[in-house]
């Protein structure tokens, strides 16, 4: 559905600046109905990479299809497979109902409002705003613009939607409904999702797969599964009663992967990281050479945000 | 075609949507407009007087405001638009419209041509009582003219709408606009032939002459029409190819939807 070949970007200099290498060669490509996350640290060019898959920002070299559609060169007949929420709840008018909103982007994407009545309908009703149809935007809540500005992009009927920072600034609740609506809509309507987000609880929720990128190029391209079976460790989290005496302080800090906190002056978190299990046993040794009381071991889950700061880190040594 | 129209359609029912949910606002602007008519309207009495004067040029004088309203008014809904759109966050949408950005503007100006039209007659009519002077409306003759005379505002708009889009906030620059728009419409078009090259110049001329000589289209001669058309088209293609290289520009620098 979407094909990335040797894509770069660098930002000419202006005002003193420097010129600015923002996408440095990436090639990827997404399948039909696939929910991909693009993510990477601030600056690393995802932005540039979506806002030219939007054809808003000209590509120094390298080409974009879109269904097969160059949309470099044929960026209106493209742009008919493409609809995007890139402002969060500013890409729609607040002075418009979601009706209205739903009925003017229609328009504007080449469609008649009148025979997408009916899914003008759905998407309101789906996404939780039928009670809401006729009240200003600028009078909705930040959760049900957002929901707002997605419906609008998916009115369009496009078959690639993208999806800037989709979750940003909304609360749990609000948060959990894009999401669990983002995984319904790929699997009802095959429809291809990327998004990019901070969030990396959106991307373990969502996401059957991750592009990470880093200055400008791909560090990580796999199943979110399978990079976090690459990066499981087990962390353990110990808490001692009050405080370690200065040479069992001194042996734990010798050890790889032990880290060290005082809580209080009751009590001390000690987190471990095992490469093989006889550390913990090592660990457990030293503080039983003090008599120090343990309150409790509790294993860490892995989680999809420890991945990604190993990826980026590593991105950056590497680079 | 049915899409364009479909795309005419939506902004018509946008502007409408929007100018009577926000009529308080609506009126609020079209009773500012009056009253800075007012202002000038008894200034120019007042140098009249003091100059010893005479003359029909109320006449004119009614005319020009009005013109030089819906030029601003016109002027405004490009780049007024593009502004305010990058601000408000939606010009990206804009941009991704399956119309094509040239299209989108067209549809936007000619919607906003409608509403423009309510307010300039509201105030015509205004002026006109306020006055006491009679001018020739006819809207047979006057309807090309104005349309003829805008594809100037047009080109003005883009222009200017393209250089914000890069430069960004250089508001109390394009403010000035609006005074080279009363230039536009006070200069002598009708005798210096040079003048007539000047946005909106000549067709400004050729209104004054309808509404204050009392002449129809007819009168004014085929040539003259066509002239002025050609004209405004002219200004309408070189305001929007400055448009089109000032876009050119921010997308290239990533900053199209950045204001």
């Amino acid at each position: 559905m979407i094909r990335v070949e040797s894509l770069e970007k660098t930002y000419p200099s202006r005002k003193g600046h420097p010129a600015v290498k923002a996408v440095d060669g990436i090639s990827f490509s997404v399948q039909e109905g696939e929910l991909l996350g693009f993510l990477g640290p601030n600056g690393a060019g995802k932005t540039t990479t979506v806002k030219m898959l939007c054809g808003l920002i000209k590509p120094n070299s390298g080409q974009i299809f879109i269904n097969g559609i160059d949309l470099v060169h044929r960026r209106i007949p493209a742009l008919a497979e493409v609809s995007a929420v890139l402002e969060g709840n500013r890409n729609i008018y607040w002075r418009l109902t979601p009706r209205e909103n739903l009925e003017f982007f229609a328009a504007l994407r080449g469609q008649s409002p009148a025979r997408l009545r009916a899914d003008i309908d759905h998407y309101l009703e789906r996404f939780n705003l039928g009670e809401k149809r006729d009240v200003e935007a600028r009078k909705l809540s930040r959760g049900m613009q957002q929901k707002l500005a997605i419906a609008v992009a998916l009115i369009s009927q496009s078959k690639v939607v993208l999806l800037d920072e989709p979750t940003l600034g909304l609360d749990v609740q609000a948060s959990y409904e894009i999401r669990q609506l983002l995984i319904e809509i790929v699997k009802e309507q095959g429809r291809t999702i990327i998004l990019t987000t901070h969030d990396m609880n959106v991307v373990q929720d969502t996401c059957q797969r991750v592009i990470i990128v880093n200055e400008g190029r791909i560090v990580a391209d796999d199943s979110v599964h399978n990079l976090l079976d690459l990066f499981r460790v087990r962390v353990y989290s110990i808490k001692i009663q009050g405080q370690l005496t200065p040479s069992q302080k001194g042996s734990l800090l010798a050890m790889e992967g032990v880290v060290m906190e005082e809580e209080s002056p009751d009590r001390t978190s000690i987190s471990v990281r095992l490469e093989d299990s006889q550390i913990l046993y090592e660990v457990i040794g030293i503080l039983e050479s003090n008599h120090s009381i343990i309150e409790s071991i509790d294993q860490d889950q892995n989680n999809f945000e420890r991945v990604f700061l190993e990826i980026v880190k590593g991105g950056s040594q590497g680079a | 075609m049915l899409k364009k129209l479909l795309l005419l359609q939506a902004f018509l029912k946008k502007e409408f949507i929007v100018f009577r949910r926000y009529w308080v606002n609506s009126l609020g602007s079209m009773i500012t407009l009056y009253v800075i008519f007012l202002l000038v309207i008894g200034g120019f009495q007042g140098v009249r007087a003091w100059a010893g004067v005479g003359g029909d040029t109320v006449e004119g004088l009614v005319v020009g405001y009005v013109l030089w309203l819906f030029m601003l008014a016109t002027y405004q809904d490009v780049s007024h638009t593009l502004r305010s759109e990058a601000q408000e966050g939606t010009l990206e949408q804009l941009y991704m419209s399956t119309h094509g950005l040239g299209w989108v503007m067209g549809a936007k100006v000619v919607a906003g041509f409608f509403t423009n039209l309510v307010l300039v007659v509201v105030l015509l009519l205004a002026a006109l009582a306020t006055t006491g002077v009679t001018l020739n409306v006819d809207f047979l003759s006057l309807l090309p003219l104005v349309v003829g005379t805008l594809l100037g505002s047009v080109g003005i708009g883009f222009a200017i709408g393209g250089i914000t889009l890069v430069l960004k906030r250089i508001d109390s620059y394009t403010q000035m606009v609006q005074f080279l728009l009363i230039a536009l419409v006070a200069v002598p078009a009708g005798r210096v032939l040079w003048m007539r090259l000047l946005p909106c110049s000549y067709g400004s001329a050729l209104i004054t002459r309808v509404m204050v000589g009392g002449e129809s289209l007819v009168q004014l001669g085929l040539w003259n029409v066509a002239a002025m058309f050609f004209v405004g088209l002219i200004h309408l293609l070189l305001g929007f190819g400055v448009y089109k290289i000032c876009e050119r520009k921010a997308m290239l620098a990533g900053m199209l939807g950045h204001y």
